[in-house]
């Protein structure tokens, strides 16, 4: 059947009639799609994905050693006393393995914003944003994947194997966790609407991640106000407790962990749903650019 | 028959925040906000028929972007009215996008580094096409337009003119009633040009799609549109059909000749030089007087020619004609 534009009308008199749950699965179903091309995308562009391993070796193979020998130091009265005979190799093989892997979305938000390509988006009848994120959450999925091998092959030659079940907690933390950065990252990428150039806000995020969510270090060295604040904040469940997961942790504190991933997740969704609908309805107002 | 496009006194400015000077300056103005207003349209209104080719036209700066914008819901109005195959645009931004199709020449809606097949099949789940009928569509665009053979190939790797046909065929899958182009066929080659004008006027014809078009090339004005909207500073300065527009402002053409010789004298009736750099001649021709053959034959007849053009006046120029003829 050709379709014409009296075919057209009749196919969006059907969507007008649609309940809204239809409409939100035709979103999950684009999102679905998106996520599909962002995967694929990935994997198309392989140089880049092998280049990303083995970054991502040298990384922990650098990290691994420093903290290696400090461990092996056992110097009381230090930071290094508290650490485990083994050092922090595994801890930052799965902090890094989400850092590394979760696609730079806010650079996507910025340069659709300034260079006004959001508009062409917005004569969609999808959102932008949910289409954007989850075209970087299929790239996120495809370099995790690909660096889960390399990342399981140096923890088995590091000789610090800590058992499957530990894995499979880190490895699921880790994905909520990535869901989190992404959700950070896209939150820095929609002040492009209000500040325009995101790199302050992305220094600022970075600098948290690295101190309150524990980047190279478990928020559990911290003391006092210092670690109070580090285990409340998003940055904790974002990185420090699936570092955590690979080093110790019982399926209490694994549901635990889990669950505060997700009570993360439901805030951060929602402020970028809010975020993402500001700024789109100032670029309706005003204007591109 | 209803109109598919119809637009009141419609209105739009914007506002700028002016930036303070001094150390704190930035932080004033992060406070107190200051806005300098620019009127970019100042009250428009035309209606649209539907099957109807209409060019909007105008210099940089004109409102051309802006109007399509509106029409097209990504841009609020200050003030005014329209409708769109029965939606007030911008308040039903998200209804209207299943029924037009749009491409922006200089903005692209494929991914570049994935084959072409891949971002239609992502358009297929926006648009929530089926997926049999989707497959039906795109083959059937794919060999009107002539990339059935590029559908493998990444847009990043093809010449402009392929990856702006694949653009139109994007922009048509989910069979919109109405097209709007801007800038369609900025930046292609003579040959791609003319492809895409023979496409989309042969589109429109066959299955009835409005189409309004903005553009500097006026070419892309006498092949494609019937009918000519002309604004200049945020105001419509005439709206008439494409063929009276051509007989009264376009039936000039501008010859350029490039000669070893400084300057070439070429006297004909009908043919006036106009001022240019040495060892280039440019000669305007009044088509209606003067024939373009001619013209060029009397400037090869000089000998020591190393490059003859044939084009239109720039539309700015046209426009410029067009507004001082307007003026009382």
């Amino acid at each position: 059947m050709r379709s014409t534009p009296h075919s057209s009308l009749e196919t969006w008199a059907a969507k007008a009639a649609r309940p809204w749950t239809r409409e939100a699965l035709a979103d999950l179903r684009a999102a679905a799609g998106a996520f599909r091309l962002g995967f694929t995308g990935a994997f198309a562009a392989w140089p880049a994905l092998v280049g990303r391993v083995a970054f991502y070796c040298v990384c922990l193979m650098v990290l691994g050693a420093f903290w290696g020998k400090v461990g092996a130091s056992r110097l009381p009265g230090t930071l290094a006393a508290r650490l485990p005979p083994g050092g922090l190799g595994p801890y930052v093989g799965v902090t890094e393995w989400i850092v590394i892997s979760v696609v730079t979305v806010q650079l996507r938000f910025e340069d659709e914003v300034r260079s006004g390509a959001l508009e062409a988006r917005l004569l969609r009848p999808r959102s932008w944003g949910l289409l954007l994120i989850a075209e970087a959450a299929g790239g996120t999925a495809a370099r995790m994947l690909a660096i889960a091998p390399a990342a399981l092959a140096l923890l088995v030659m590091s000789g610090l194997w800590p058992g499957p079940q530990a894995v499979v907690r880190a490895a699921l933390l880790a994905l909520g966790g990535a869901v989190l950065t992404l959700l950070l990252y896209a939150l820095v990428g929609l002040s492009a609407f209000w500040v325009r150039r995101v790199l302050p806000a992305m220094l600022i995020t970075q600098k948290l991640m690295f101190l309150l969510g524990g980047l190279f270090a478990p928020i559990s060295l911290y003391r006092g106000w210092l670690h109070a604040l580090a285990f409340a904040s998003p940055f904790a469940a974002q990185l420090g407790f699936p570092g955590q997961a690979i080093l110790s942790m019982s399926w209490g504190g694994f549901a635990r962990a889990l669950a505060a991933q997700g009570a993360w997740v439901s805030v951060l969704a929602v402020i970028v749903a809010l975020a993402c609908r500001a700024g789109v309805a100032k670029t309706l107002r005003e204007g591109a650019s | 028959m209803k109109p598919a496009v119809t637009v009141q006194d419609l209105r739009k400015t914007y506002r700028q925040p002016r930036r303070r000077t001094g150390a704190f300056g930035g932080l004033r103005g992060l406070f107190q906000p200051d806005y300098t207003e620019l009127p970019a349209i100042a009250g428009v209104s035309f209606d649209i028929r539907a099957g109807e080719r209409v060019a909007i036209i105008g210099p940089n700066g004109a409102g051309k972007s802006t109007t399509l914008k509106m029409l097209s819901g990504v841009l609020e109005p200050t003030g005014g009215a329209a409708q769109v195959l029965g939606f007030t645009p911008w308040r039903e931004r998200r209804a209207l996008a299943y029924r037009i199709g749009v491409v922006f020449g200089q903005r692209s809606q494929l991914w570049p580094e994935l084959p072409a097949r891949d971002s239609f099949a992502l358009l297929r789940r926006i648009y929530d096409q089926p997926a049999d009928a989707f497959a039906r569509r795109l083959g059937e665009l794919a060999e009107r337009f002539g990339v059935a053979g590029l559908l493998d190939q990444p847009p990043g790797r093809m010449s402009l003119g392929q990856r702006m046909r694949c653009e139109i065929v994007a922009s048509l899958l989910h069979g919109p009633a109405l097209l709007f182009l801007d800038e369609p066929t900025i930046g292609l080659d003579v040959t791609a040009k003319a492809a895409i004008r023979d496409f989309i006027r042969e589109q429109s014809a066959r299955e009835g799609q409005t189409v309004v078009l903005t553009s500097h090339d006026a070419r892309d004005i006498e092949l494609v549109c019937e009918r000519v909207i002309v604004i200049n500073a945020g105001r419509i300065v005439l709206d008439e059909a494409t063929e009276g527009l051509r007989r009264r402002f376009l039936a000039r053409k501008l010859v350029t000749v490039r000669s070893v010789a400084p300057a070439l004298d070429v006297e004909m009736a009908g043919v006036t030089r106009r001022p240019s750099e040495p060892h280039t001649t440019v000669l305007e021709v009044d088509t209606a007087r003067a024939r373009v053959e001619a013209v060029v034959a009397a400037a090869l007849a000089h000998g020591g020619i190393d490059d003859v053009s044939v084009e239109d006046p720039p539309m700015e120029e046209v426009v410029h004609e067009i507004y001082a003829a307007l003026e009382p």
